[in-house]
Parts: C-alpha cells; structure tokens; sequence
C-alpha cells in the first residue's frame, strides 16, 4: 500500500529536509517503521523507549485522528498520513 | 438593555446578520474567564473587551518581562517587572470603559482552580504550560463549562473549542507528556490563533456560526496554511469518558 506521510516540520531535519515522505505498509505503525528505516534518526522521535507511538505525537489518516490503536490501524492505497507534533505555548 | 453609547460603540457588529442588539446584549451579559495574560490572553482579551464582553477575569501570576513584549501586546516597556494582570487591566479599560476587568494576580492550581472559575460561562485556555491546560480543561469539564483552546510555537498555532458532553475534550486529542521550558514563537503567531478564540468565544456567546468542536485547527505561518483535522471524543478519556454523551 502507498502512503503518503505528511511529517511535522520539526521533523524534517531529520529527513535531509522532506516533509512529504512515500511509504508502503499495512498499517501506520508498518508505515512509521519504514520511514525509520530510510531515516533511522526520527525513530527517537516517532516511537518511545518500548516502542509505542510518541507521547507527544498525533497520527491523522485523511484528515481523521487515528486513536487510540494508531500503529494498529489499517491504512490503504492513496491514504495520507499527518504527523502532528504537540506544541503547548501561549 | 443596551445604552445609547453602548449601541453606537458597537454598531457595526450589531449590523452582522445573526450578530443584531441580541447578539450584543448576550455578550454584555457575559462573564469570560481567561487564564493567561501572555501571548494569547493578551490578543484574545484585547478583542473580547474591545466586542462589548461583560465581564473579563484574567488571571496570571506572573511579572512582566522584557522578554515577553515581542508578543505580549498588552504590556508596555513600562510595565517591566510589575504585575501582567495589573497592565492587562489599565489596557483593556482603555479600549474599553464599559466592561469589568478582574485582574487575579494568582498560580492557578487543583487547591484554587475551582473557587476561580466558579460562576463563569466560559474558559479560554491562553496557557503556557501543559500541566495547568490539562488542570483548566478538567475543570471545564466537571463544571460543563465550555473550553477555547490555543497554543503556539513558532509560526505554528493551533485552536479547538470543547463544548463538555458534545466534543473531544482536550485530553481526547493531547494524551502528552508534560512538557517544560521556553518555547519559541513570534508574535504574530499567537496573534492569529488569539483572534480565532475570541471569534470561536464570540460566536459561541452570540449563538452564530459553527465552532471547532471535535475540529483541531492547525495554523502553519510559514505558509500561510490551516488544516483541519477531525478529532473524537476518547470514551476512556480520564477527563471526559465518564461524561455521558449530550451530542
């Protein structure tokens, strides 16, 4: 299935500049786990020490928040993946 | 009832269809409850005040800092070191004599939180910390009081509005780690996502319009893009899961 993921700007620096990253995978966490392949220094900030989503990450597929089982979720061919990083200022 | 000066002050509000002298006399009759006088309570308390709000509580501990004026538009050099509620107060009734400022110069906190929000219709959350967000948006929740949420960093913002009972609540969307420390922004930013409170705040009072109920707004400066995204309310939720569904 081809994904494409939409990544926070925060992480870009991670990903030699891309925002716009294409994957293949089942499902997000497969899809997570292939672009921590190709860019291994976003798996610190994609996944915590057990390897669960981030704390401090949103997963929206198409628009719609994929929790509670984001790794979990299914996604298909065309989906559109955002990773929205939580920002707490005022 | 609204006077003679109050209807010319507002008129071209009043002239909004929807908007009309109802619209206005609900805001007078309004008690608004901002927590924060920073970047974004600074903006949002800036138009609530200027729209006609009744009443206006800001509530922040803090001192005015040099480093806070790049943002915080309602603090002056001047004011450097003296209390924010203290100059949020003397602006607001500037750009407004007709409506009653509270000023409360104290740290928000489960001990206080209560006694503060008691009797207000609304809350916005103008915080910049996630520990008294998630204090202000359990709060809201076990009183139904409904929430207007804003955050920013850097050129990026973000808003929803939590209507207890009927939309994801805060903690439905934000289940984080608490974060601490400075963050980076520019004054603009909480510019923009101030005045999308306060027009969420306004339309919510005045009855028009539909809010960002189970809609997380997301404000990217950089390129002048917002993206909306669908978000649910958690029925394991530790805020709003025992609520019972009022949508």
């Amino acid at each position: 299935m081809s994904v494409k993921v939409n990544l926070h700007r925060s992480l870009a620096s991670l990903t030699n500049g891309q925002t716009v990253v294409e994957v293949n995978g089942d499902t997000v966490g497969q899809c997570l786990e292939q672009l921590v392949s190709r860019f291994p220094r976003l798996k610190k900030r994609l996944f915590e020490k057990d390897d669960t989503l981030s704390r401090i990450l949103e997963i929206y597929i198409n628009g719609e928040s994929a929790y509670p089982d984001e790794l979990a979720t299914a996604v298909k061919d065309g989906d559109e993946l955002h990773t929205v990083v939580l920002i707490f200022g005022g | 009832m609204l006077s003679q000066e109050e209807l010319e002050r507002y008129s071209r509000q009043i002239l909004i269809n929807g908007f009309g002298e109802e619209g206005q006399t609900r805001l007078k009759k309004a008690k608004v409850f901002i927590a924060g006088a920073g970047g974004l309570g600074s903006v949002t308390a800036t138009y609530l005040a200027a729209a006609g709000v009744g009443i206006i509580r800001v509530v922040d501990h803090d001192k005015v800092e040099l480093s806070n004026l790049n943002r915080q538009i309602l603090h002056r050099d001047e004011d450097i070191g003296k209390k924010k509620v203290d100059s949020a107060a003397k602006r607001l009734k500037g750009i407004n004599p007709e409506v009653k400022i509270e000023a409360v110069a104290e740290k928000m906190s489960e001990a206080n939180i209560s006694k503060l929000v008691a009797g207000f219709d609304l809350i916005v959350d103008a915080m910049d910390n996630l520990p008294t967000r998630y204090l202000l948006n359990k709060t809201a929740i076990e009183k139904n009081i409904p929430f207007f949420h804003g955050a920013v960093n850097g050129f990026e913002g973000r808003a929803m509005t939590v209507i207890p009972g009927q939309t994801a609540c805060l903690r439905c969307v934000y289940r984080g780690a608490v974060v601490e420390g400075s963050f980076p922004v520019v004054g603009v930013t909480p510019g923009v996502i101030g005045c999308i409170q306060a027009t969420e705040v306004i339309k919510y009072l005045v009855g028009t319009g539909q809010l960002l109920g189970n809609r997380l707004l997301v404000y990217d400066g950089l390129n002048i893009k917002f993206t909306e995204f669908k978000v649910k309310r958690d029925p394991d939720c530790e805020h709003c899961g025992g609520l019972k569904d009022k949508s």
